[in-house]
């Protein structure tokens, strides 16, 4: 206890000094807690953008549809997957699609596009279709309704109810199919692509007008937890992955967004490993000061019967209550600000991920780890720090010691 | 009588070979237990030297030191320290008190050191107190002593290990002449009543008026040493 309250007065001798310590310290943990929290909103929202919009958190399709898109390689019994998907207690929602490539013309002109067949309601839960609607109304069930993106329908150059007429081939015979639509709705997801290309329908009607069943292209799932999605072994990817069915999750069709994030990750580790060295350097130099007044004390106390071992300990003791009142400082600091951006959110400007514009702030992630894991490694990191400073004091000789300041 | 100090052929020298300065000379003494005894001498004699190398706090260049029959030369570093703490007290002309510790505090370190339970620490920072006139100063920081009190408490503070030998360097070199008087006292009446034995290192006249035994240094030699 006298070691300790010992300790604790040492760091009063130069308040200025270890007030500064303390404050390059708490300014650290606080910039990186504000940091971490941003990297994770900046994932979760790019996450959120790529899987949220139309790709779901994780896709099953026939083996080889994903390579060109090839509307003849169907799952030609989805039935059994769904049941498989249902019986999945981590899965949240499923929407299953036709996707099929084919002509879209209006009165005035035409082109080319790739037509969804969606379940309107199952769709809600696992895309944003509906929240896309700048005009008209979302899908009922009915068969002349058609949704477009607003670049296809100034292409077009049609409006709510016009119509438009949809040429598709049909699935295994080749055959061509048309099928009249009024436009019901427009759409506008901020990617270019998208607005210029997609165009969706109800899935009944796709099915009749591809001339399948019940047979679908792709099923979309949704996760309770979005995180289990990124697990390749999870357990719904591993049970439906077998024959010609392929599950797969949203990171294995956006390697490029993967490695983004795996990246993003890297910045913390980065930013950390900078911020920690310069807070070390901090540390030694603020013990070396501290250690280098106090020469003189330190030779009379091991005159007096202080070992070694009794300096080192004295010295990290100073070290861990620098360490414990930053990580107390450093972390309310850290707190308030990554609080304060994760309901105002810090301005980032215009950007696009997988083609989507993403126009806001990222709202920063305030996460318990935050609070533990990284003062956990401001603590071990001071005394790491701190151990080169205490093996200087331990070495003093006494007689030199009471020499020198005297 | 037993020895408490056995010095055999000490030397100490400082510098390298061009320029050496010899501190300690071949010197060799003995001093048994209860002795009252100043070591005295010019500036640069060599008398500190003595004492740092008496005490363990340097090593000599040549020669032994024997401390209750231990060759303190033999010890390692963190045994030389709780020898130090066990068997030496030290008094230093520049009282030397930890400055944020108080003046109980600074005397109980030592007994901290030593293991002592809390209960008897407390105990005996009271009696160690009491001993040398400082009782209700305490809870006094260094800073809130006089000189002379602050070095009753280095004489309480050397004491509280219940050592065999107490080095008092120059003890009273910054103390005026009364307090200096009654410090002298306090050691004396240690030394006479509680049998603790005491080594000086002084100038003081009135140090050497009082020790049993001089040991007169020059040039890092023993040149006088007689008994009262």
């Amino acid at each position: 206890m006298l070691f300790l309250k010992l300790a604790w007065r040492n760091l009063f001798r130069n308040t200025r000094r270890t007030l500064l310590t303390v404050m390059l310290i708490s300014c650290s943990l606080a910039a990186l807690i504000i940091t971490d929290g941003t990297v994770v909103g900046l994932v979760e929202m790019m996450e959120n953008t790529i899987t949220r919009t139309l790709t779901g958190e994780g896709q099953i399709h026939h083996k080889n549809f994903m390579d060109d898109f090839d509307s003849d390689l169907m799952i030609n019994n989805p039935d059994s997957v769904i049941d498989a998907i249902k019986a999945n207690s981590d899965v949240m929602a499923y929407a299953p699609r036709i996707m099929i490539g084919g002509m879209i013309a209006s009165s005035y002109n035409m082109t080319g596009g790739l037509i969804y067949g969606v379940h309107p309601e199952r769709e809600l839960n696992v895309s944003r279709i509906k929240d896309a609607l700048i005009a008209g109304e979302y899908l009922s069930g009915t068969d002349l309704q058609i949704l477009m993106g607003k670049g296809m329908a100034e292409l077009l150059d049609v409006t709510l109810q016009d119509r438009i007429v949809v040429t598709v081939a049909q699935i295994g015979t080749g055959e061509t199919r048309q099928e009249l639509f009024r436009l019901s709705g427009i759409l506008e997801f901020g990617s270019r692509e998208m607005d210029e290309r997609f165009a969706f329908i109800n899935l009944a009607t796709a099915q009749r007008l591809v001339a399948t069943e019940d047979g679908v292209h792709q099923i979309v799932v949704r996760f309770h937890d979005p995180a289990l999605a990124k697990n390749r072994e999870h357990s719904l990817y591993k049970s439906l992955t077998h024959g010609d069915i392929e599950a797969m999750s949203w990171l294995d069709f956006n390697p490029s967004i993967s490695s983004v994030i795996q990246i993003s990750n890297f910045v913390t580790v980065i930013l950390g490993v900078v911020l920690f060295f310069i807070a070390s350097l901090g540390v030694i130099n603020s013990l070396f000061m501290s250690i280098y007044e106090r020469i003189h004390e330190f030779g009379i106390a091991k005159a007096v019967g202080t070992t070694p071992g009794n300096i080192i300990q004295l010295v990290m003791l100073e070290a861990l209550i620098i360490a414990v009142v930053s990580c107390i400082l450093g972390g309310i600091l850290g707190y308030l600000s990554s609080s304060w951006f994760s309901v105002h959110g810090l301005p980032i400007g215009e950007f696009e991920v997988s083609g989507i514009a993403i126009d806001g702030s990222i709202k920063t992630k305030v996460l318990a780890q935050q609070f533990i894991l990284f003062p956990a490694y401001i603590v071990l990191l001071t005394l790491a720090a701190a151990l080169y400073p205490a093996l200087f004091a331990s070495r003093i000789v006494p007689a030199v010691a009471l020499q020198r300041s005297l | 009588m037993e020895n408490v100090i056995e010095t055999c052929d000490l030397c100490r020298y400082f510098g390298d070979q061009d320029i050496r300065v010899k501190a300690l000379e071949h010197v060799s003494i003995e001093i048994t237990r209860g002795e009252f005894t100043a070591v005295i001498g010019p500036s640069g004699s060599g008398k500190t030297t003595l004492l740092h190398l008496v005490g363990g706090l340097d090593n000599p260049t040549a020669g032994q030191v024997l401390l209750s029959g231990t060759n303190i030369a033999d010890m390692s570093g963190a045994a030389l320290s709780d020898f130090r703490r066990d068997h030496i007290g030290f008094v230093f002309q520049a009282y030397n008190l930890i400055p944020v510790l108080s003046a109980s505090e600074n005397i109980e370190y030592i007994m901290l050191l030593q293991g002592v339970a809390a209960a008897e620490r407390q105990r005996r920072v009271k009696e160690m107190l009491a001993l040398v006139g400082l009782e209700g100063l305490g809870e006094r920081r260094p800073r809130h002593l006089s000189g002379g009190q602050q070095q009753r408490v280095a004489v309480a503070r050397a004491m509280a290990s219940n050592p065999d030998l107490i080095l008092a360097d120059e003890p009273t070199a910054n103390l005026d002449s009364a307090t200096g008087i009654a410090l002298l006292d306090i050691m004396r009446d240690l030394n006479q009543n509680h049998g603790m034995t005491f080594v000086f290192s002084t100038h003081d006249q009135k140090i050497m008026d009082r020790a049993q035994r001089l040991i007169y240094l020059e040039d890092g030699q023993v040149v006088r040493d007689e008994s009262k």
